[in-house]
């Protein structure tokens, strides 16, 4: 239903798997893996939906090109992605997950003036565990990149992060962000683990990650304009999780985002 | 309306209010003052009912009610509203969506229906006009990225959408220019009635200019030492507290 909608949406056109993409919305099959070619100068969407099992996607963009990519995880799937960007390339990545699993991606900045941004967030209950791994290689220099990752976790799940970025040394005047945010309620983990590598020294990078309880100040912020106590606490995830979908790579999805991950919160 | 009968409080094992005594009648303006850390702010917590504090000795009454068995959603759904002194950010609600939910809360409680979608959003233009809140920064999270003086509009905004009936604004006043002061000041002139109290928390004499008190208190040391009216506010003003505590012998 999910993917249903969001190919809807954004009036996605079906690719099967390997293949050239010009500018459009695209929709790879759900859980195929291939390679796929973001032809030059091309402005293309493409919608990422799981299904159980591993796949490994290769994304090559050639020059100028911008990619907008929503990958949604709810099966309990293995998914590697790998997107390698050329001169002046802008990638925006935006992963929401909502079932166990492994999601790997790993973006390299290969030529000058490339952008990548990526924008995610999973939530966890009962007894589920995933890991997000995001590496981000600076390999040309005068590139930026901003990874923020969300996590909410309950029950007795486990969640991971692990982010590398990597500045290599002619990679001058990288500019990078990186963050990790989580929320942990009752027995349930998170590990966070931000990572630096760099070779350069003209650089600007930042990264920082907390693992936290919910903000008692904003609980009783709340509850001291009428909302109950579980409705604040409810209101306050929610603003942490859709606060990944009011800042999605793709616009009009946000509704159906919305909903999937409602019916998860539901469940905390 | 509100009667607070030899209040005591401590936070761990150190007690900050020591007997506290103040009654607050519908129609009245107190202003409560007094040097950093004589316990106003804390007083303003422990009747909103914040947890942090605990209540070791003393009585609230509150509408008839004993205030001190509510918890803090019930004291608000009463018409206790606290105006804080550092509004809390929260990511990803709007203050559109988070007032919503807040106003419906207390019209159910009264046995109201919720607000159509159309009442709701004239009320939000009417009541945002009081207090000059630029209406873009209803769409925007809860006082993410707001000025200290959006912040403070944005509370009297809020008291405006809940007409509560006793309003405390724990140092409203605090890290504002002067005009956002007069439209603040402004705002909770606007919304009194006959029906409402308000008790403002400030160091300074300035907002008093604009809030005319009825009753002036000291709070000193956990306990309101000295009461007076609007004119005491100026003579502290002039010669500081120093003559009040030097008469004032702790037991």
């Amino acid at each position: 239903m999910v993917v249903n909608d969001l190919v809807t949406t954004m009036s996605a056109q079906g690719l099967p798997a390997s293949g050239r993409v010009g500018s459009g919305a695209w929709a790879l099959a759900e859980g195929v893996g291939g390679d796929i070619v973001v032809e030059a100068g091309a402005v293309a969407r493409l919608l990422v939906t799981d299904s159980e099992g591993a796949v490994d996607i290769n994304i090559d963009m050639e020059r100028g090109s911008r990619l907008d990519l929503l990958h949604v995880v709810n099966h309990h799937s293995a998914t590697s992605m790998a997107v390698a960007l050329a001169e002046g390339c802008e990638c925006r990545m935006t992963q929401v997950v909502v079932s166990p699993s492994d999601t790997r991606v790993v973006a390299s900045l290969m030529e000058r003036g490339a952008r990548f941004e990526l924008g995610g967030v999973f939530v966890l209950t009962d007894e589920d565990q995933a890991s997000i791994t995001a590496d981000v290689n600076h390999v040309a220099s005068d590139c930026t990149s901003r990874t923020r990752v969300k996590g909410v976790a309950s029950g007795k799940s486990h969640g991971s992060f692990s982010g590398l970025v990597y500045v290599a040394p002619d990679a001058q005047r990288t500019d990078s962000e990186q963050s990790s945010r989580n929320i942990t309620i009752g027995e349930a983990h998170i590990e966070t683990l931000p990572q630096l590598e760099i070779y350069a020294d003209d650089v600007k990078c930042s990264h920082g990650a907390t693992v936290g309880q919910m903000d008692s100040d904003a609980i009783l912020y709340m509850r001291q304009r009428g909302l109950s106590l579980a409705d604040a606490k409810r209101l306050q995830i929610d603003g942490f999780v859709q606060d990944v979908v009011l800042h999605s790579a793709i616009e009009g999805v946000e509704e159906t985002l919305s909903a999937l991950l409602d019916e998860k919160l539901n469940r905390l | 309306m509100l009667k607070v009968e030899n209040l005591h409080a401590s936070i761990g094992d150190k007690q900050i209010l020591k007997g506290i005594n103040l009654t607050v009648k519908a129609g009245e303006v107190h202003a409560i003052m007094g040097p950093n850390g004589s316990g106003k702010s804390t007083l303003a917590s422990v009747l909103a009912g914040s947890e942090k504090f605990t209540v070791t000795e003393g009585s609230v009454e509150f509408e008839g009610e004993n205030l001190l068995d509510l918890n803090i959603e019930e004291r608000s759904r009463k018409g206790l509203f606290l105006g804080f002194q550092y509004p809390v950010e929260i990511p990803g609600v709007t203050m559109a969506n988070f007032m919503k939910l807040a106003v419906n809360e207390q019209r159910k409680s009264r046995g109201l229906e919720p607000l159509t979608a159309g009442e709701y959003l004239r009320m939000m233009k009417e009541k945002s006009a009081i207090v000059e809140l630029d209406s873009k920064l209803t769409a925007r999270a809860v006082n993410e990225g707001f000025s200290g003086g959006e912040k403070k509009k944005n509370e009297i905004f809020q008291m405006a959408m809940l007409e509560p009936k006793l309003a405390i604004l724990d140092e409203t006043d605090s890290g504002l220019d002067i005009d956002a002061l007069r439209i603040v000041a402004t705002g909770v002139t606007r919304l009194k009635t006959p029906e409402n109290a308000t008790v403002v928390i400030t160091h300074y004499q300035r907002l008093l200019d604009y809030i005319v008190p009825d009753y002036v208190h000291v709070l000193y040391k956990g306990r309101i030492i000295y009461t007076g009216d609007k004119s005491l506010a100026l003579k502290l003003e002039k010669e500081g507290y120093d003559w009040l505590i030097n008469d004032y012998k702790e037991e």
